[in-house]
Formats: C-alpha cells, structure tokens, sequence
C-alpha cells in the first residue's frame, strides 16, 4: 500500500512536472508570437527613396533628419505616444510639419521639398492599410 | 487545465494519454500559426518614392519575390512617369521637346500651330472629353484664370502676413479667355493650335490621372500585378496585394480630428480611387482657407463640400470626375455618377455628412472589426 502511494506520488509529480513544462513551453510561444507582432510596427525614414533609418512606434524620440546633399536641411522626427510627425523643418511650404501625426501601417508623412518620407510600416501585414487617399 | 485535473485524480492511463495527446495538438496548433504566417505570404512587400513627377510625391507599392524585380519594375515606371512629366507639365522647358509649355508660350506673339507627341494629341482629346462629359465643370483652357490663383497662392504661402485674394476683376478679364472650342487639334498631323492667343492650357485636373492610367495599362499588358500607384493621392491599383484586396483609408477631410485619419476604408483590386478635397492644397487669407479647386462658374474655390471620392477603374477618369463631382451640385453629380458605367463617389457634405453613390458601400470594409 505504502509502495502503491509512492507510486501513485511518482506518477502524480511527473503529471505536475509534464503539465507545468507544457504551460510553460505553450505560455512563451504565445509570448513570443505576440511580442514579435508588436515589434512589427516600425517607423521607417526614407530620404530620396533609401531607408536611413527605422524606430520602433512604441518607443517614444525626437530625432533630427538630416536631408540634402550637403546635409543642410533639417526635419524634425517626433513618435509621441504612438503616433510619429514632423514637429519642426526648414523646407519653405512646411505641409510635413502640417501634415497629422501617423500612426497606421501605411501611413505617411511627406516633405516633397526635402525628398524625405516618413512611414509606418508592419512587417506581419496584419492590420494597417496599403494606402490613404 | 480541466483535462490535467482528471489524469491526475483518476489516474487512468487512457485518460492521460488523451491529456498528452490534447496538450501536443495545443503545441501542434500553435507550431502551425508561426508556420503559417510565414508561409501566408510567399511574395513581399516593397515601396519606393519619387518626388520629381507632376509636382508631387509619386508612392511605388508592390509585391515581389526579390528587391531586383521590384526595383526593375519601378525603373520602368519611373521612365514613363518622367516621360508623361515633361509632355504635360506647364511649368517646365525642355531642350528640343514640344511640351505643354510650347503650346502656351507660342501664343506669346508667334501665334502658330505647334507639333506634339501623340501622347499629348491623347490626352487633349480625353480632356475634351471630359470637359463635355462634366458639363464644363473639368476645363483644361481655364489656365489663364489658375494661373492668376497659383500665383496668389504661391506668393500667400510665401508671405502669410501679407497673403490676398486674387482681384475679381482681374479673374473676369482672364475668364474670357477660356473657350474649349479655341483648342483646336488636328489628329492626323499631331498638331495643337490656341485659336484665342490669350488662351493657356492647364492640365492639374487631368493630366496626372491620365497619365496614370496609362502606365498602369502598360504595365497591366505586361502582366505586372500587384502593384499600387499613387501620384500625389491619385491612387491606381493593379492587380491584387498578394492574394488579398488592396485597403485603401479615405481621408478625413477634418484634418484637426487627430482621433480619426480616416473616414471610410475601401477594398479594392484593380480600381482606382481619387480625392478631391478642399483640405488638400491651400493658403489662407484673413483666417479663410482658400484651396485650389476653383469653379468655372464663379472662378472661386468651390465650396459646395469637404471632399468628394471617386472609385472607377480608370484613373483618368476618376480625376477628372472627383474635380468636377467636388463643383456640382449633389443632385447634378449624382446623376452624372449614375449615367457614368463604373463610377462610384463618396461626397463629404460641410456638415460632415457622408453620402454615397449606390454601388459605393459594395467597396467598403469595417476597419476596426477587421483588426
């Protein structure tokens, strides 16, 4: 009997063992599966059509974008809250400083004066849309 | 969690399989997600910008296997869109090309017939067309007139403090000069001639958009799919986005509602969508904002809406009817959308009302159901 319960014990602790591990391995794939969605909305610089570079829309910054051939103009990149704009600019119509702070893949922001685009993009597709008119 | 609880406390064998089984299907599933989301789309998906066309930002989407075959692609576009520019553009000289320029600068005392491209011989006699199809609404003679209110706005822009409208008087003189009938085009010799010499040509209602849909059809013979062009929010769609619709947000024409950019989302494949808006290119006088599509009627900015769309699948098309719907009166636009095969519009009244053509909602999409 005593045999019996150690065994019953064995098999109950290896049970346990087996269901946590399952948790486990199930809980961090769909941590990760939702981690890597979230990561996918980025901020993407473009100048002249090249990516210069890319920020996570999570993360709030003010940069400074360099533009022109000598770097001799400046925008202002700002991702408040979600949303990326241009807060400041030298260009002379100043409509990216205008334009409304984006937020859904797709979106843009446009300097036509400075060649320069600011978009939202997202690597999983899911969501957003392909284009505003 | 039910199914442990029942293999622990029965302890029957048969059921702890079952749990065993039940919680590597879970894994199995889930293997399958990640799986499948890489293998959902075996295209990807890239963009390009121009800035040189048609005084606008051009937007390149598309979806290819490779970076090389979608930068081959746009390569291709870029020529045609560079070719179009400088036929129809009426801003710029070019070195031994007769463009737009040429037809306008000729009546400066020469006063001659002028040989084109038959490229311009097309998208005259579309303009034409559409001049008669839009009641006068969409006139590519009014130059004289749009060239006055570009000069005023550009000098607004410049200078806010000091920013004035154009005098009446001085748009009344101009507005005589705007007769159709006095382009005179000859198809068979590939010639253009301005029959009242203070005539000028302005193409900004059409050209884009034709120009457009040309390359589109091009492409489009070629068998390219899965593309988006976008001149300057004139947005032409050709083909499908992988194996799914395009999604195409409309603006919100209230571009101080931060909480809402878009006020209607559209699925499309092939089609062409243009917005004409009052939001979209303008200077301010006095606290008034005074956009830049003006009316033949009053040569004044037209105020009848905010905005109005126009989906149809040709984008030539749509620019010319999302310029003249944004001047008519509803019920006359309603009718022209009603007699017009493949056209739909969206209208954005000054309250913010929206209202639709019949066929308009078969496009639409929830967007925040869909998330």
């Amino acid at each position: 009997m005593k045999n019996n319960n150690s065994q019953k014990n064995q098999k109950l602790r290896n049970d346990i063992i087996l269901a946590v591990v399952i948790v486990l391995i199930a809980t961090a794939g769909l941590l990760l599966f939702v981690f890597n969605r979230e990561q996918g909305t980025t901020v993407s610089v473009k100048v002249n059509g090249t990516q210069i570079a890319s920020y996570p829309l999570a993360e709030n910054r003010e940069v400074p974008i360099k533009t022109g051939d000598n770097d001799e103009h400046i925008n202002v990149l700002v991702i408040k809250d979600g949303k990326a704009s241009i807060s400041e600019a030298d260009c002379p119509d100043k409509i990216c400083v205008e334009t409304r702070a984006v937020s859904y893949a797709g979106e843009t922001v446009v300097c036509l004066p400075h060649k320069l685009v600011i978009e939202i993009t997202n690597q999983n597709a899911d969501g957003g849309i392909d284009v505003a008119v | 969690m039910l199914i442990f609880t029942d293999s622990i406390i029965g302890g029957d064998k048969m059921k702890k399989v079952i749990s065993i089984f039940m919680a590597m299907s879970i894994l199995f599933i889930q293997i399958l997600t990640f799986v499948g989301c890489e293998e959902k789309s075996k295209l990807n998906k890239y963009s390009n910008y121009y800035f040189d066309y048609f005084d606008t930002a051009t937007t390149i989407i598309g979806y290819e296997k490779t970076q090389e075959e979608f930068d081959a692609t746009c390569e291709e576009i870029k020529t045609l869109l560079n070719e179009y520019h400088r036929l129809f553009t009426i801003y710029n000289r070019y070195e031994g090309l007769n463009n737009l320029v040429t037809i306008n600068d000729v009546n400066d005392g020469k006063h001659d017939v002028v040989t084109v491209d038959k490229k311009i011989i097309d998208m005259l006699i579309f303009a034409k067309e559409m001049y008669q199809k839009t009641n006068g609404n969409v006139n590519i003679a009014m130059g004289s007139v749009l060239k006055i209110w570009h000069i005023y706005r550009n000098d607004g822009l410049d200078d806010p403090v000091n920013a004035e409208l154009p005098p009446m008087d001085k748009l009344e003189e101009a507005s005589k000069h705007t007769n159709i009938n006095d382009l005179v085009i000859d198809e068979e010799n590939n010639t253009v001639f301005l029959a009242d010499p203070q005539m000028t040509l302005d193409v900004g209602a059409i050209a884009k958009g034709y120009a457009v849909e040309q390359i589109a059809k091009h492409l489009e013979e070629k068998g390219v799919t899965g593309y988006i062009l976008n001149v300057g929010g004139n947005v032409r769609t050709i083909g499908m986005a992988d194996r799914e619709k395009w999604k195409v947000g409309i603006e919100n024409p209230d571009t101080e509602n931060k909480e809402k950019p878009f006020i209607e989302y559209l699925k499309i494949a092939g089609e062409s969508v243009v917005t004409s808006g009052s939001y979209q290119r303008f200077y301010v006088v006095n606290g008034e904002n005074y956009h830049h599509i003006i009316d033949p009627e009053t040569l004044m900015p037209g105020t009848k809406y905010r905005s109005v769309s126009v989906l149809t699948n040709d984008s030539g098309l749509g620019d010319a009817m999302s310029t003249a719907l944004f001047l008519m009166d509803y019920e006359d636009g309603k009718k022209l959308v009603e007699e017009t095969e493949n056209v739909e519009a969206m209208w954005v009244m000054n309250d913010g009302e929206q209202i639709y053509s019949d066929g308009f909602k078969n496009y639409t999409f929830d967007y925040e159901a869909e998330k």
